[in-house]
């Protein structure tokens, strides 16, 4: 069944002859071994065919010449640095090359992000949480340094002997 | 038809890329293995005005605790594993125990010890960030004040 869809997708290409020798013959030999892929083919070849009579009896008919002059003109019409550009962004984005680029940058990304080179994974210099801190009846302050994000735990002796936490580091560490 | 079927075989293989390299970056993130914890130890002063060049980099972190003197007494790395335990003597007779507890959201954990002989001075439980490192200061020395600058990677 899959081979089936496989087949269909490809009759088109063959009938083009886009193919490789190998995928060729993968589906000329499947065409030739199956009913419903046969009748496809034949389907496929009768609309080319159609098509072909189509524009062998309407071609003549054709005025080229104002055509070809268009494509003249254009060939030798100097090009703007802005019309180059847009060619080559319209190049660049082309279906085959966002399919290769799209995971491409994602993996980037998550190879940029295993490395901690990525900004938003936050500052390596953030604050550090205090969860729990027993000085052992000693006096102790917790400061924070903003302009480095550095956390300091400071221990300290009680100038007039008191025996509390401090509420104003500033105030009750001499040293700060 | 041919386009749809290279387009979709390539985007099959990326998909594939990527589960694999999106497994990789989540497993370096879930499983370190231990935690470098980095002690230094500073002698803070207000004698002179010398300041250790090999405190360079802590210059900006050093400054707003107003000494004069930043002088370099111990830099010790060790490897603790997790739930580990790591011993660093300090000058002065005291010791640090830094115990890793955890590692969520790029953040460590460390459980922090100071005794002194065999009295403790001081027990906490401390989150940094990945890579930081915070400071613990105070206890005399020598005629300074003793800095320790404690830092962890996981690794």
């Amino acid at each position: 069944m899959r081979d089936c869809e496989n087949i269909r997708e490809s009759i088109g290409s063959w009938l083009d002859g886009e193919l490789s020798a190998a995928e060729s013959e993968s589906v000329r030999s499947h065409l030739a071994s199956c009913t419903d892929c046969g009748e496809a083919q034949r389907r496929l070849e009768r609309m080319h065919l159609a098509l072909k009579a189509a524009l062998t009896s309407q071609a003549p008919q054709i005025e080229f010449t104002s055509f070809w002059r268009g494509v003249e003109r254009r060939i030798n019409e100097k090009r703007t640095w802005y019309e180059d550009l847009l060619d080559g962004s319209r190049r660049l984005f082309t279906a085959p090359r966002v399919a290769w680029m799209v995971p491409a940058v994602i993996g980037l990304l998550l190879v940029l992000i295993s490395m901690d080179f990525v900004p938003f994974r936050g500052s390596r210099n953030s604050f550090a949480s205090v969860e729990s801190i027993d000085a052992y009846g000693r006096s102790v302050a917790l400061l924070r340094q903003p302009e480095t994000r550095t956390t300091v735990i400071w221990l300290y002796q009680d100038q007039e002997g008191e025996n509390e936490t401090a509420e104003d580091p500033a105030k009750s560490a001499p040293t700060f | 038809m041919r386009l749809l079927k290279t387009l979709r075989n390539r985007l099959r293989l990326f998909s594939l890329i990527l589960v694999l390299v999106a497994g990789w970056v989540g497993a370096a993130e879930k499983n370190p293995q231990s935690v470098q914890v980095r002690i230094r130890t500073i002698l803070a002063g207000s004698k002179s005005d010398e300041f250790d060049p090999k405190l360079k980099d802590m210059e900006r972190q050093l400054k707003p605790l107003k000494y004069r003197s930043y002088r370099s007494l111990k830099d010790d790395t060790q490897s603790v594993p997790w739930q580990g335990t790591g011993s660093f003597d300090i000058p002065g007779g005291r010791s640090l125990t830094v115990a890793p507890q955890e590692f969520q959201n790029n953040r460590v954990s460390l459980k922090v010890r100071l005794t002194e002989g065999a009295k403790p001075e001081l027990d906490t439980t401390v989150g940094i960030q990945n890579k930081g490192n915070f400071i613990l200061g105070g206890p005399p020395h020598e005629g300074g004040t003793l800095v320790l600058s404690i830092s962890a990677t996981a690794q």
